[in-house]
């Protein structure tokens, strides 16, 4: 009974760090219709800032600050200077964020070397706590509890925000957000800092429960992939629960069936896109 | 017949020409490099017949032509014959597509390019994790040429027959009816749809003779490596075959082996001098999608239409009774649009972002 909770808990603490990926994956594909495959080079560079960072400091928090400035920073960056001169030209768009891809993981690898990293965690935030006779990693609970205040807040800023009603509105007709005298391309910029910003941090949360090595930023990016497919890209509430199934089957997958554990994720995606293939939340067919 | 025309036919003979006299000219590296990259090439030419005629960009198409090396390097460990080697190797392409072109047919635009992106991604979780099929991170060794094509010399020749058969068979493809039909899905898949095609069977059919080539060119790649790892799977190969197309020259039948000839010649060359050719790679793909996108096939064939005079205009001339559909819009006079790439899903690929 108990291994079956602690299989569950870690499924749910992982789709907890998808969240973050799939949120800001999800977010800048219902604005500005870019599936920004340069995410999981955002998430893998944080986590190495973040590792510097705490290195240098041995402070952790500071570590997720850095990272997520660093981050937010390298996606304004992105946004405004090249996916701006090719607006509205989405495969282009999509396109531009692969060879992005490649350059950040190559970069990681030249600066970071190829050797698996982790980050260190403080130690309130390690071990474990027991309740009962069930112990549990106190780190994965943390992340958990993040990821619903994240997904919390995220949710209140699109639902109860003057800024969330302008994001909303322009994901439905920019033309008509761009009549009305708002400046839609500031709007842009703010959504894809925003989930640089995220997959910043995510990295240094991920660099601590998983680790850091090449090839982790195209791995984490399939899995976030396959979060917004079945979830619904565009849909932030389709990210969450996307989040949840993809971690729970990687969970279970990996513990039943180890060999075939990058197929199991298939069949979830596979069922989806054949029954449903705009996503289970996801707007149109 | 044309000037457009007997140039293209001139090109064609010559760059036959030099593919059979390259042997008795280069060295045994060059040689490989050319072998390597017409394999590439004919790869990257499987992924445009979807990404350049129908729009749809695969990131997951070395997962189809790992598929069939390891098919052929699975039945090699087992002692069969090439007869059987060859059959298995097309045979795990054509299912893997099969699979795949189901789940990928009722998507299209970015949502296509994610799923298959998944896809190839799972080809290579598989190859990594079923050890005792695959032989996991190690791969398969044992793989070895018929004998009659064991040198290098032979074994080039035949994969520039193989790529002049297959290119032949592209062709009257991409120009059939079921091709232009293709190219409609790229333009308006709902307007296709509104004139009765079923474009979902469209997609699948599309993406099974997409698949079928990549096979080809996996059973290749097995018999000219002699050995088969995860590695052939990798996102890279995938990524990197769509930017052989965009710098060749997407929607056109030449393209993608002219920017398989730069890339490969490049990464061999560049390997030697430096460990970061993906960096560069990267910077490359920046940088044709951002100022080059009409590739060097489309920037050759404009220049060619702007300072080459007297040749046949307005002949109402269908885009596609022209050898390189590309050249469509350029015979009627017009500028070519600057940008092939496809648009994204639904009504969101209107030039100019105009929403739905």
């Amino acid at each position: 009974m108990n291994a079956v909770l602690t299989q569950m808990l870690n499924g749910i603490s992982f789709g907890a760090l998808l969240f973050f990926l799939a949120s800001g994956l999800t977010l800048i594909f219902g604005l500005m219709r870019i599936v920004n495959l340069a995410h999981g080079g955002f998430y893998l560079t944080g986590g190495y800032v973040g590792l510097t960072v705490v290195t240098l400091t041995g402070n952790f928090w500071l570590a997720i600050l850095a990272a997520a400035v660093a981050i937010a920073a390298m996606g304004a960056a992105t946004e405004r200077l090249l996916l701006r001169r090719i607006r509205g030209q989405v495969m282009a768009e999509v396109l531009l964020t692969v060879g992005l891809a490649t350059i950040i993981g190559d970069m990681c690898l030249a600066v970071w070397g190829g050797d698996p990293r982790s980050v260190p965690t403080p130690a309130y935030l390690s071990g474990s706590i027991q309740i009962g006779s069930f112990v549990y990693p106190r780190f994965r609970l943390f992340v958990t509890v993040l990821a619903v205040a994240v997904g919390a807040g995220l949710h209140y800023l699109s639902q109860h925000t003057r800024i969330g009603t302008i994001v909303r509105a322009g994901v439905d007709d920019r033309e008509t957000v761009a009549a009305l005298g708002i400046d839609i391309n500031r709007v842009f910029t703010g959504v894809f800092i925003l989930g640089a910003l995220l997959a910043g941090a995510a990295g240094v949360i991920g660099g601590a429960f998983l680790s850091l090595s090449p090839g982790a930023d195209i791995d984490i990016l399939l899995l976030s992939l396959v979060v917004v497919i079945i979830g619904g890209l565009g849909s932030l509430p389709g990210a969450a629960l996307g989040s949840l199934v993809v971690g729970l089957v990687d969970v279970f997958g990996i513990s039943q069936l180890p060999a075939l554990a990058s197929f199991i994720l298939f069949a979830p995606m596979a069922l989806v896109l054949i029954i449903r293939p705009s996503g289970l939340l996801g707007r149109r067919a | 017949m044309t000037l457009t025309t007997a140039a293209k036919l001139l090109a064609l003979v010559s760059a036959i020409a030099c593919a059979v006299a390259l042997p008795y000219v280069v060295g045994s590296f060059l040689l490989s490099t050319a072998t390597l990259a017409i394999i590439y090439g004919l790869f990257a030419m499987s992924v445009n017949i979807m990404a350049g005629y129908g729009g749809l960009v695969s990131l997951g198409q070395a997962g189809i032509m790992a598929s069939s090396a390891y098919g052929v390097a699975y039945v090699a460990t087992r002692n069969h014959g090439y007869v059987a080697q060859v059959g298995a190797g097309m045979i795990c392409a054509i299912a893997v597509s099969v699979v795949f072109a189901v789940m990928a047919m009722r998507t299209s635009g970015v949502y296509f390019l994610m799923v298959t992106l998944a896809q190839g991604m799972i080809v290579f979780g598989l190859a990594m994790s079923l050890a005792p099929i695959t032989g996991g991170e190690n791969g398969l060794t044992g793989v070895y040429r018929p004998p009659a094509v064991t040198q290098d010399w032979q074994f080039y020749y035949l994969c520039v027959g193989v790529l002049l058969v297959c290119a032949a068979a592209i062709w009257v493809f991409i120009t059939s009816p079921f091709g232009l039909a293709l190219r409609g899905l790229r333009e308006s898949e709902s307007r296709l749809r509104m004139l009765g095609y079923n474009t979902t069977l469209h997609k699948f059919f599309g993406f099974l003779v997409s698949g079928f080539f990549a096979g080809v060119a996996g059973v290749l790649f097995a018999y000219n490596n002699q050995y088969v790892s995860p590695s052939v799977a990798e996102f890279a190969v995938s990524a990197q075959a769509v930017l052989m197309i965009i710098l060749g020259g997407i929607a056109t039948l030449s393209g993608p082996l002219i920017g398989a000839v730069i890339i490969v010649l490049a990464q061999n060359w560049l390997s030697i001098h430096t460990d970061r050719w993906p960096t560069i790679e990267g910077l490359v793909f920046v940088v044709v999608v951002l100022f080059a996108r009409e590739g060097l096939v489309g920037a050759v064939s404009r220049a060619w239409h702007r300072y080459v005079p007297g040749q046949a205009t307005g002949t109402q001339a269908p885009p596609a009774a022209a050898g390189e559909p590309a050249e469509g819009p350029d015979q009627a006079g017009e500028p070519p649009p600057a940008d092939r790439l496809p648009a994204g899903p639904g009504g969101s690929g209107v030039p100019r972002g105009l929403s739905s």
